[in-house]
Protein backbone atom coordinates (compact mmCIF):
# COMPACT_ATOMS: atom_id res chain seq x y z
CA UNK A 1 0.00 0.00 0.00
CA UNK A 2 1.28 3.41 -0.82
CA UNK A 3 0.57 6.46 1.29
CA UNK A 4 1.48 9.45 -0.80
CA UNK A 5 0.03 12.73 -1.88
CA UNK A 6 -1.87 13.10 -5.14
CA UNK A 7 0.12 16.08 -6.32
CA UNK A 8 3.58 15.02 -5.25
CA UNK A 9 4.63 11.63 -6.56
CA UNK A 10 8.24 12.19 -5.55
CA UNK A 11 7.78 11.42 -1.86
CA UNK A 12 5.73 8.64 -0.37
CA UNK A 13 5.65 5.94 2.26
CA UNK A 14 5.01 2.32 1.32
CA UNK A 15 3.53 -0.08 3.83
CA UNK A 16 4.46 -3.72 3.14
CA UNK A 17 2.61 -6.53 4.88
CA UNK A 18 4.21 -9.81 5.98
CA UNK A 19 7.73 -8.43 5.67
CA UNK A 20 10.49 -7.74 8.14
CA UNK A 21 14.09 -6.59 8.29
CA UNK A 22 15.18 -9.26 5.83
CA UNK A 23 13.71 -7.58 2.77
CA UNK A 24 13.43 -4.03 4.09
CA UNK A 25 17.09 -3.55 4.98
CA UNK A 26 18.25 -4.95 1.64
CA UNK A 27 15.98 -2.74 -0.41
CA UNK A 28 16.81 0.27 1.74
CA UNK A 29 20.49 -0.29 0.96
CA UNK A 30 19.78 -0.44 -2.77
CA UNK A 31 17.55 2.63 -2.64
CA UNK A 32 20.28 4.60 -0.92
CA UNK A 33 22.72 3.68 -3.64
CA UNK A 34 20.35 5.00 -6.33
CA UNK A 35 21.43 8.52 -7.34
CA UNK A 36 17.81 9.58 -7.84
CA UNK A 37 16.94 9.06 -4.21
CA UNK A 38 17.20 11.99 -1.85
CA UNK A 39 16.13 10.15 1.30
CA UNK A 40 15.08 6.65 2.18
CA UNK A 41 14.54 4.66 5.31
CA UNK A 42 12.40 1.94 6.81
CA UNK A 43 10.75 1.37 10.15
CA UNK A 44 8.79 -1.38 11.82
CA UNK A 45 5.87 0.19 13.71
CA UNK A 46 5.53 -2.70 16.16
CA UNK A 47 7.57 -5.89 16.37
CA UNK A 48 4.52 -8.06 16.94
CA UNK A 49 2.96 -6.97 13.66
CA UNK A 50 4.55 -8.02 10.38
CA UNK A 51 4.44 -4.58 8.80
CA UNK A 52 7.23 -2.47 7.37
CA UNK A 53 7.04 1.20 6.38
CA UNK A 54 9.47 2.25 3.66
CA UNK A 55 9.84 5.99 3.07
CA UNK A 56 11.25 7.16 -0.28
CA UNK A 57 11.92 10.74 -1.31
CA UNK A 58 13.37 11.28 -4.77
CA UNK A 59 14.88 14.17 -6.66
CA UNK A 60 12.21 14.14 -9.36
CA UNK A 61 11.07 10.69 -10.42
CA UNK A 62 8.00 8.98 -9.05
CA UNK A 63 8.82 7.25 -5.80
CA UNK A 64 6.87 4.15 -6.82
CA UNK A 65 8.92 3.72 -9.99
CA UNK A 66 12.19 4.17 -8.14
CA UNK A 67 11.12 1.58 -5.58
CA UNK A 68 10.08 -0.87 -8.26
CA UNK A 69 13.38 -0.46 -10.03
CA UNK A 70 15.26 -1.04 -6.80
CA UNK A 71 13.41 -4.29 -6.28
CA UNK A 72 14.26 -5.31 -9.82
CA UNK A 73 17.90 -4.47 -9.18
CA UNK A 74 17.74 -6.59 -6.05
CA UNK A 75 16.39 -9.50 -8.08
CA UNK A 76 19.23 -9.05 -10.52
CA UNK A 77 21.81 -8.96 -7.72
CA UNK A 78 20.37 -12.16 -6.26
CA UNK A 79 20.45 -13.90 -9.60
CA UNK A 80 24.06 -12.91 -10.06
CA UNK A 81 24.96 -14.05 -6.56
CA UNK A 82 23.29 -17.38 -7.22
CA UNK A 83 25.01 -18.00 -10.55
CA UNK A 84 28.42 -16.99 -9.21
CA UNK A 85 27.96 -19.22 -6.18
CA UNK A 86 26.84 -22.22 -8.18
CA UNK A 87 29.76 -21.83 -10.55
CA UNK A 88 32.21 -21.63 -7.65
CA UNK A 89 30.72 -24.74 -6.07
CA UNK A 90 30.99 -26.64 -9.35
CA UNK A 91 34.61 -25.52 -9.79
CA UNK A 92 35.48 -26.47 -6.23
CA UNK A 93 33.89 -29.89 -6.55
CA UNK A 94 35.70 -30.62 -9.78
CA UNK A 95 39.08 -29.60 -8.36
CA UNK A 96 38.34 -31.65 -5.26
CA UNK A 97 37.53 -34.76 -7.27
CA UNK A 98 40.60 -34.20 -9.44
CA UNK A 99 42.77 -34.00 -6.34
CA UNK A 100 41.23 -37.17 -4.98
CA UNK A 101 41.91 -38.98 -8.23
CA UNK A 102 45.52 -37.82 -8.27
CA UNK A 103 46.06 -38.72 -4.65
CA UNK A 104 44.45 -42.15 -4.79
CA UNK B 1 -27.65 -46.64 30.57
CA UNK B 2 -26.33 -50.09 31.40
CA UNK B 3 -23.62 -50.22 33.97
CA UNK B 4 -20.33 -51.31 32.35
CA UNK B 5 -21.05 -54.49 30.39
CA UNK B 6 -17.26 -55.03 30.23
CA UNK B 7 -15.49 -55.58 33.50
CA UNK B 8 -12.67 -53.03 33.86
CA UNK B 9 -9.16 -54.22 34.60
CA UNK B 10 -6.95 -52.40 37.07
CA UNK B 11 -3.26 -52.75 37.77
CA UNK B 12 -1.97 -53.55 41.24
CA UNK B 13 0.37 -50.97 42.69
CA UNK B 14 2.67 -53.57 44.21
CA UNK B 15 2.99 -56.61 41.98
CA UNK B 16 1.69 -55.14 38.71
CA UNK B 17 -0.83 -57.90 38.12
CA UNK B 18 -4.04 -57.18 36.27
CA UNK B 19 -7.25 -57.49 38.24
CA UNK B 20 -10.69 -57.26 36.72
CA UNK B 21 -13.26 -55.76 39.04
CA UNK B 22 -17.00 -55.27 38.86
CA UNK B 23 -18.84 -52.46 40.63
CA UNK B 24 -19.34 -53.50 44.21
CA UNK B 25 -16.21 -55.70 44.44
CA UNK B 26 -13.77 -55.30 47.31
CA UNK B 27 -10.81 -53.22 46.21
CA UNK B 28 -7.92 -55.58 46.69
CA UNK B 29 -5.35 -57.24 44.48
CA UNK B 30 -6.21 -60.91 43.93
CA UNK B 31 -2.60 -62.03 44.09
CA UNK B 32 -0.89 -60.04 46.79
CA UNK B 33 -3.65 -58.31 48.67
CA UNK B 34 -2.41 -54.75 48.08
CA UNK B 35 -5.27 -52.31 48.31
CA UNK B 36 -4.10 -49.63 45.88
CA UNK B 37 -5.09 -50.30 42.28
CA UNK B 38 -4.36 -48.04 39.28
CA UNK B 39 -6.57 -47.62 36.27
CA UNK B 40 -5.12 -48.57 32.89
CA UNK B 41 -4.25 -46.04 30.17
CA UNK B 42 -7.07 -45.28 27.73
CA UNK B 43 -7.29 -47.25 24.50
CA UNK B 44 -8.23 -44.16 22.51
CA UNK B 45 -5.63 -42.66 20.20
CA UNK B 46 -4.46 -39.32 21.59
CA UNK B 47 -3.06 -36.73 19.21
CA UNK B 48 -0.33 -34.30 20.20
CA UNK B 49 1.35 -31.43 18.38
CA UNK B 50 5.10 -31.90 18.39
CA UNK B 51 5.79 -28.37 19.66
CA UNK C 1 45.81 33.98 -7.59
CA UNK C 2 43.01 31.84 -8.97
CA UNK C 3 40.45 30.65 -6.53
CA UNK C 4 40.71 27.02 -5.75
CA UNK C 5 37.82 25.14 -4.25
CA UNK C 6 38.67 23.91 -0.80
CA UNK C 7 38.09 20.34 -1.81
CA UNK C 8 40.05 20.53 -5.02
CA UNK C 9 43.05 18.48 -4.07
CA UNK C 10 45.63 18.43 -6.80
CA UNK C 11 47.42 15.32 -5.76
CA UNK C 12 44.30 13.15 -5.89
CA UNK C 13 42.84 12.44 -9.32
CA UNK C 14 39.23 13.44 -9.80
CA UNK C 15 36.86 10.57 -9.13
CA UNK C 16 38.89 8.96 -6.36
CA UNK C 17 38.79 9.44 -2.65
CA UNK C 18 41.78 10.50 -0.59
CA UNK C 19 43.40 7.50 1.03
CA UNK C 20 42.26 8.05 4.60
CA UNK C 21 38.64 8.58 3.54
CA UNK C 22 38.77 5.50 1.35
CA UNK C 23 40.06 3.56 4.36
CA UNK C 24 37.17 4.79 6.46
CA UNK C 25 34.71 3.83 3.75
CA UNK C 26 36.06 0.36 3.15
CA UNK C 27 37.20 -0.77 6.59
CA UNK C 28 35.84 -1.04 10.12
CA UNK C 29 38.53 0.04 12.60
CA UNK C 30 38.67 -2.13 15.71
CA UNK C 31 40.20 -0.04 18.44
CA UNK C 32 41.05 -1.31 21.90
CA UNK C 33 37.78 -0.26 23.46
CA UNK C 34 35.25 -0.36 20.64
CA UNK C 35 35.01 -0.59 16.86
CA UNK C 36 34.92 2.68 14.97
CA UNK C 37 33.45 3.62 11.56
CA UNK C 38 31.01 0.72 11.73
CA UNK C 39 28.29 2.41 9.71
CA UNK C 40 28.22 1.80 6.00
CA UNK C 41 28.38 4.96 3.94
CA UNK C 42 25.50 4.09 1.66
CA UNK C 43 24.16 7.38 0.40
CA UNK C 44 24.95 7.69 -3.27
CA UNK C 45 25.81 11.35 -3.01
CA UNK C 46 27.92 11.10 0.13
CA UNK C 47 31.15 12.07 -1.54
CA UNK C 48 29.63 14.28 -4.23
CA UNK C 49 31.71 17.29 -3.21
CA UNK C 50 34.88 15.38 -4.07
CA UNK C 51 33.47 14.04 -7.27
CA UNK C 52 33.41 10.40 -6.15
CA UNK C 53 30.31 8.48 -7.19
CA UNK C 54 29.17 6.28 -4.31
CA UNK C 55 26.16 4.84 -6.15
CA UNK C 56 25.80 1.17 -6.95
CA UNK C 57 26.14 0.43 -10.62
CA UNK C 58 24.91 -3.02 -11.43
CA UNK C 59 27.75 -3.57 -13.88
CA UNK C 60 30.31 -2.68 -11.23
CA UNK C 61 28.71 -5.22 -8.94
CA UNK C 62 28.81 -7.85 -11.64
CA UNK C 63 32.47 -7.18 -12.21
CA UNK C 64 33.57 -7.01 -8.60
CA UNK C 65 31.49 -9.71 -6.94
CA UNK C 66 33.36 -12.96 -6.24
CA UNK C 67 32.64 -16.16 -4.34
CA UNK C 68 35.46 -18.37 -3.09
CA UNK C 69 34.62 -21.73 -1.54
CA UNK C 70 37.02 -22.65 1.24
CA UNK C 71 35.50 -25.85 2.68
CA UNK C 72 32.75 -28.04 1.37
CA UNK C 73 31.43 -31.23 2.91
CA UNK C 74 28.12 -33.09 2.95
CA UNK C 75 26.52 -30.88 5.54
CA UNK C 76 28.81 -27.87 5.97
CA UNK C 77 30.14 -25.17 3.73
CA UNK C 78 32.48 -22.25 4.37
CA UNK C 79 32.85 -19.70 1.62
CA UNK C 80 33.85 -16.09 1.07
CA UNK C 81 31.59 -13.50 -0.55
CA UNK C 82 33.50 -10.47 -1.73
CA UNK C 83 31.91 -7.29 -3.00
CA UNK C 84 28.53 -7.59 -1.29
CA UNK C 85 27.01 -5.47 1.44
CA UNK C 86 26.17 -6.43 5.01
CA UNK C 87 22.44 -5.93 4.48
CA UNK C 88 22.33 -8.59 1.77
CA UNK C 89 24.56 -10.99 3.72
CA UNK C 90 22.30 -10.57 6.73
CA UNK C 91 19.22 -11.10 4.59
CA UNK C 92 20.63 -14.42 3.37
CA UNK C 93 21.47 -15.44 6.93
CA UNK C 94 17.98 -14.58 8.19
CA UNK C 95 16.33 -16.46 5.33
CA UNK C 96 18.53 -19.51 5.89
CA UNK C 97 17.53 -19.70 9.53
CA UNK C 98 13.85 -18.85 9.30
CA UNK C 99 12.39 -19.13 5.83
CA UNK C 100 13.84 -22.11 3.98
CA UNK C 101 11.28 -24.89 4.47
CA UNK C 102 12.01 -28.39 5.81
CA UNK C 103 10.06 -31.46 6.87
CA UNK C 104 9.58 -32.13 10.56
CA UNK C 105 7.20 -34.19 12.69
CA UNK C 106 4.13 -32.19 13.61
CA UNK C 107 1.36 -34.61 14.66
CA UNK C 108 2.02 -37.51 16.99
CA UNK C 109 -0.75 -40.09 17.45
CA UNK C 110 -0.03 -42.11 20.55
CA UNK C 111 -1.72 -45.49 20.81
CA UNK C 112 0.07 -46.62 23.93
CA UNK C 113 2.75 -45.12 26.15
CA UNK C 114 3.51 -46.85 29.41
CA UNK C 115 6.99 -45.34 29.75
CA UNK C 116 7.96 -42.80 32.39
CA UNK C 117 8.20 -40.00 29.82
CA UNK C 118 4.99 -37.98 29.47
CA UNK C 119 3.20 -38.04 26.10
CA UNK C 120 3.75 -34.39 25.30
CA UNK C 121 7.44 -34.47 26.21
CA UNK C 122 7.90 -37.47 23.95
CA UNK C 123 6.05 -35.69 21.15
CA UNK C 124 8.18 -32.58 21.59
CA UNK C 125 11.37 -34.65 21.29
CA UNK C 126 10.07 -36.38 18.17
CA UNK C 127 9.37 -33.01 16.58
CA UNK C 128 12.99 -31.97 16.90
CA UNK C 129 14.41 -34.99 15.07
CA UNK C 130 15.93 -34.10 11.66
CA UNK C 131 14.31 -35.96 8.77
CA UNK C 132 16.14 -36.89 5.59
CA UNK C 133 13.60 -35.82 2.99
CA UNK C 134 13.91 -33.20 0.27
CA UNK C 135 11.33 -30.55 1.22
CA UNK C 136 11.14 -29.33 -2.37
CA UNK C 137 9.31 -32.52 -3.32
CA UNK C 138 6.47 -31.83 -0.89
CA UNK C 139 3.71 -29.29 -0.63
CA UNK C 140 2.66 -27.28 2.37
CA UNK C 141 -0.25 -28.70 4.34
CA UNK C 142 -2.78 -26.09 5.33
CA UNK C 143 -5.72 -26.51 7.67
CA UNK C 144 -8.25 -27.35 4.98
CA UNK C 145 -6.14 -29.88 3.12
CA UNK C 146 -6.35 -33.61 3.67
CA UNK C 147 -3.04 -35.24 4.49
CA UNK C 148 -1.94 -37.19 1.42
CA UNK C 149 1.25 -38.53 -0.08
CA UNK C 150 2.20 -35.09 -1.44
CA UNK C 151 2.27 -33.28 1.87
CA UNK C 152 2.79 -35.78 4.69
CA UNK C 153 5.40 -38.32 5.69
CA UNK C 154 4.25 -41.00 8.13
CA UNK C 155 6.52 -42.77 10.62
CA UNK C 156 5.69 -45.52 13.07
CA UNK C 157 7.36 -46.51 16.31
CA UNK C 158 6.59 -49.71 18.20
CA UNK C 159 8.92 -50.66 21.02
CA UNK C 160 8.48 -52.92 23.99
CA UNK C 161 10.93 -53.66 26.75
CA UNK C 162 10.75 -57.25 27.95
CA UNK C 163 9.85 -57.96 31.55
CA UNK C 164 12.80 -59.32 33.50
CA UNK C 165 15.10 -57.84 30.84
CA UNK C 166 17.53 -54.93 30.95
CA UNK C 167 16.51 -51.33 30.30
CA UNK C 168 15.97 -50.49 26.65
CA UNK C 169 17.22 -47.26 25.07
CA UNK C 170 14.89 -46.10 22.31
CA UNK C 171 16.91 -44.51 19.51
CA UNK C 172 15.72 -42.73 16.38
CA UNK C 173 16.27 -45.83 14.24
CA UNK C 174 13.06 -47.23 15.78
CA UNK C 175 11.03 -44.77 13.71
CA UNK C 176 10.07 -46.71 10.59
CA UNK C 177 8.86 -44.98 7.46
CA UNK C 178 5.39 -46.01 6.26
CA UNK C 179 5.28 -45.21 2.55
CA UNK C 180 1.62 -46.21 2.34
CA UNK C 181 0.32 -43.76 4.88
CA UNK C 182 -1.23 -44.03 8.27
CA UNK C 183 -2.29 -47.45 9.58
CA UNK C 184 -4.40 -46.10 12.39
CA UNK C 185 -8.12 -45.64 12.03
CA UNK C 186 -10.11 -42.69 13.26
CA UNK C 187 -13.01 -43.27 15.59
CA UNK C 188 -16.14 -42.77 13.58
CA UNK C 189 -19.26 -41.58 15.42
CA UNK C 190 -21.41 -43.90 13.29
CA UNK C 191 -20.42 -47.53 13.93
CA UNK C 192 -21.80 -48.82 10.64
CA UNK C 193 -19.68 -46.64 8.31
CA UNK C 194 -16.21 -47.82 7.36
CA UNK C 195 -13.63 -46.19 9.65
CA UNK C 196 -11.34 -43.70 7.89
CA UNK C 197 -7.61 -43.52 8.23
CA UNK C 198 -5.88 -40.38 9.44
CA UNK C 199 -4.25 -39.89 6.05
CA UNK C 200 -5.52 -40.58 2.55
CA UNK C 201 -2.65 -41.76 0.43
CA UNK C 202 -3.65 -42.56 -3.12
CA UNK C 203 -0.41 -44.32 -3.93
CA UNK C 204 2.69 -45.47 -2.11
CA UNK C 205 5.29 -42.77 -1.60
CA UNK C 206 8.02 -45.24 -2.45
CA UNK C 207 6.63 -45.50 -5.96
CA UNK C 208 6.97 -41.76 -6.64
CA UNK C 209 9.93 -41.37 -8.98
CA UNK C 210 11.62 -38.53 -7.15
CA UNK C 211 11.55 -40.33 -3.82
CA UNK C 212 12.49 -43.82 -4.96
CA UNK C 213 16.07 -42.73 -5.64
CA UNK C 214 16.61 -41.37 -2.14
CA UNK C 215 14.50 -43.20 0.45
CA UNK C 216 13.04 -41.21 3.29
CA UNK C 217 14.10 -41.81 6.87
CA UNK C 218 15.70 -40.23 9.88
CA UNK C 219 18.92 -38.38 9.15
CA UNK C 220 20.73 -39.73 12.23
CA UNK C 221 19.90 -43.19 13.52
CA UNK C 222 21.52 -42.91 16.91
CA UNK C 223 19.63 -40.07 18.57
CA UNK C 224 18.32 -41.22 21.94
CA UNK C 225 14.60 -40.52 22.23
CA UNK C 226 13.76 -42.12 25.55
CA UNK C 227 14.44 -45.13 27.74
CA UNK C 228 12.08 -47.97 28.68
CA UNK C 229 12.06 -50.02 31.84
CA UNK C 230 11.00 -53.69 31.95
CA UNK C 231 7.42 -54.19 30.87
CA UNK C 232 7.00 -50.71 29.38
CA UNK C 233 6.11 -50.08 25.78
CA UNK C 234 5.49 -47.25 23.33
CA UNK C 235 3.34 -47.45 20.23
CA UNK C 236 2.81 -44.33 18.16
CA UNK C 237 2.56 -42.85 14.71
CA UNK C 238 4.20 -39.57 13.73
CA UNK C 239 3.18 -37.40 10.78
CA UNK C 240 5.76 -35.01 9.34
CA UNK C 241 4.79 -31.93 7.34
CA UNK C 242 6.57 -29.07 5.61
CA UNK C 243 7.12 -25.85 7.53
CA UNK C 244 9.49 -22.92 8.04
CA UNK C 245 11.70 -21.94 10.95
CA UNK C 246 9.60 -18.80 11.46
CA UNK C 247 6.77 -20.88 12.87
CA UNK C 248 8.83 -23.28 15.00
CA UNK C 249 12.57 -23.85 15.28
CA UNK C 250 12.21 -27.56 14.50
CA UNK C 251 11.67 -26.59 10.85
CA UNK C 252 14.94 -24.65 10.60
CA UNK C 253 17.18 -26.38 8.02
CA UNK C 254 20.45 -25.17 9.53
CA UNK C 255 22.03 -26.10 12.83
CA UNK C 256 23.16 -22.56 12.57
CA UNK C 257 24.65 -20.24 10.00
CA UNK C 258 26.81 -17.21 10.58
CA UNK C 259 29.10 -14.77 8.82
CA UNK C 260 32.00 -12.60 9.86
CA UNK C 261 33.89 -9.91 8.04
CA UNK C 262 37.43 -10.67 6.96
CA UNK C 263 39.89 -9.41 9.58
CA UNK C 264 42.84 -7.31 8.45
CA UNK C 265 45.90 -7.02 10.64
CA UNK C 266 48.50 -4.46 9.65
CA UNK C 267 51.76 -3.68 11.37
CA UNK C 268 52.11 0.08 11.45
CA UNK C 269 55.68 -0.03 12.70
CA UNK C 270 58.35 -2.64 12.39
CA UNK C 271 58.44 -4.92 15.38
CA UNK C 272 61.85 -6.45 15.90
CA UNK C 273 63.83 -8.81 18.05
CA UNK C 274 62.42 -9.60 21.47
CA UNK C 275 59.30 -7.56 20.85
CA UNK C 276 58.60 -9.71 17.83
CA UNK C 277 58.89 -12.89 19.89
CA UNK C 278 56.59 -11.45 22.55
CA UNK C 279 54.03 -10.47 19.94
CA UNK C 280 54.00 -13.94 18.45
CA UNK C 281 53.48 -15.47 21.89
CA UNK C 282 50.67 -13.03 22.77
CA UNK C 283 48.41 -14.00 19.94
CA UNK C 284 46.29 -17.06 20.89
CA UNK C 285 45.51 -17.83 17.26
CA UNK C 286 49.10 -17.60 15.95
CA UNK C 287 48.37 -14.81 13.52
CA UNK C 288 51.94 -13.51 13.66
CA UNK C 289 55.19 -15.19 12.76
CA UNK C 290 58.78 -14.29 13.18
CA UNK C 291 60.89 -13.91 10.08
CA UNK C 292 64.64 -13.80 9.89
CA UNK C 293 65.82 -10.82 7.88
CA UNK C 294 69.49 -11.52 8.06
CA UNK C 295 72.15 -9.91 10.32
CA UNK C 296 70.61 -12.07 13.09
CA UNK C 297 67.62 -9.73 13.05
CA UNK C 298 64.12 -11.01 13.57
CA UNK C 299 61.00 -9.24 12.40
CA UNK C 300 57.33 -9.92 13.06
CA UNK C 301 55.06 -10.52 10.08
CA UNK C 302 51.36 -11.16 9.77
CA UNK C 303 51.00 -14.65 8.37
CA UNK C 304 47.41 -15.75 9.06
CA UNK C 305 45.16 -12.72 9.36
CA UNK C 306 42.12 -14.81 8.51
CA UNK C 307 42.38 -16.69 11.79
CA UNK C 308 42.25 -13.53 13.85
CA UNK C 309 39.30 -13.45 16.24
CA UNK C 310 39.91 -9.80 17.19
CA UNK C 311 40.59 -10.66 20.81
CA UNK C 312 42.74 -7.51 20.87
CA UNK C 313 45.46 -9.17 22.95
CA UNK C 314 48.10 -7.76 20.61
CA UNK C 315 46.98 -4.17 21.07
CA UNK C 316 46.38 -4.32 24.81
CA UNK C 317 48.94 -2.49 26.82
CA UNK C 318 51.28 -0.50 24.66
CA UNK C 319 50.67 -2.35 21.44
CA UNK C 320 48.05 0.00 19.98
CA UNK C 321 50.51 2.15 18.06
CA UNK C 322 52.13 -0.79 16.34
CA UNK C 323 49.19 -2.75 15.08
CA UNK C 324 46.02 -1.77 13.26
CA UNK C 325 43.14 -4.21 13.56
CA UNK C 326 40.50 -3.73 10.93
CA UNK C 327 37.73 -5.56 9.17
CA UNK C 328 37.12 -5.44 5.43
CA UNK C 329 33.61 -4.13 5.02
CA UNK C 330 32.54 -6.00 1.91
CA UNK C 331 34.27 -9.36 2.43
CA UNK C 332 32.16 -11.91 4.32
CA UNK C 333 33.22 -15.34 5.50
CA UNK C 334 29.97 -17.28 5.48
CA UNK C 335 29.53 -20.61 7.25
CA UNK C 336 26.43 -22.76 6.83
CA UNK C 337 25.93 -25.92 8.91
CA UNK C 338 23.01 -27.91 7.59
CA UNK C 339 21.03 -30.38 9.74
CA UNK C 340 21.02 -32.76 6.79
CA UNK C 341 17.75 -32.45 4.89
CA UNK C 342 19.46 -30.52 2.10
CA UNK C 343 23.18 -30.18 1.36
CA UNK C 344 24.62 -26.89 2.55
CA UNK C 345 25.27 -25.43 -0.91
CA UNK C 346 21.72 -26.20 -2.02
CA UNK C 347 20.43 -24.45 1.09
CA UNK C 348 22.21 -21.22 0.21
CA UNK C 349 20.88 -21.32 -3.35
CA UNK C 350 17.37 -21.86 -2.01
CA UNK C 351 17.75 -18.90 0.34
CA UNK C 352 18.75 -16.60 -2.53
CA UNK C 353 15.78 -17.90 -4.54
CA UNK C 354 13.45 -17.08 -1.65
CA UNK C 355 14.74 -13.49 -1.53
CA UNK C 356 14.07 -13.17 -5.27
CA UNK C 357 10.54 -14.50 -4.77
CA UNK C 358 9.90 -11.94 -2.03
CA UNK C 359 10.97 -9.12 -4.37
CA UNK C 360 8.77 -10.42 -7.18
CA UNK C 361 5.82 -10.62 -4.86
CA UNK C 362 6.25 -7.00 -3.82
CA UNK C 363 6.74 -5.88 -7.41
CA UNK C 364 3.49 -7.53 -8.47
CA UNK C 365 1.74 -5.86 -5.55
CA UNK C 366 3.10 -2.48 -6.51
CA UNK C 367 2.02 -2.77 -10.12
Amino acid sequence: MEHGSLTDSKNSTFCLMDEDHTLANSVRFLLNKDPRVEFCGYSIPHPSENKVNIRVQTTGDSAKDVLKESFQDLIFLCQHVRSTFEKSVADFKSTQSRQEMNGA
Amino acid sequence: MDSQPEPVSYICGDCGAENTLKPGDVIQCRECGYRILYKKRTRRIVQYEAR
Amino acid sequence: MSETASLNMQDIPQGQLPEHIELQRARVFCKADAPVHTEDVEYSGAYAAVGFDNSLQVDDFRRDFRVEIKNLSMDDIEFDMIGIDASLANAFRRILIAEVPTMAIEKVLIVNNTSVMADEILSHRLGLLPIEADPRLFDFLSENDTPNERNTIVFKMEVHCKKRGPRLTVKSDQLKWLPNGSELLMESPNPSTKPRSFTSFSCSQASLPQISGRPIGMKHLDIIITQLGPGQSIELEAHAVKGTGKVHAKWSPVGTTWYRMLPEVKLLKEVRGNDAEKLVKKCPRKVFDVEDVGHAMKKAVVSRPRDCTLCRECISGAGEENIALRRVRDHFIFTVESTGALPAEVLFTEAVKILEEKCERVISELS
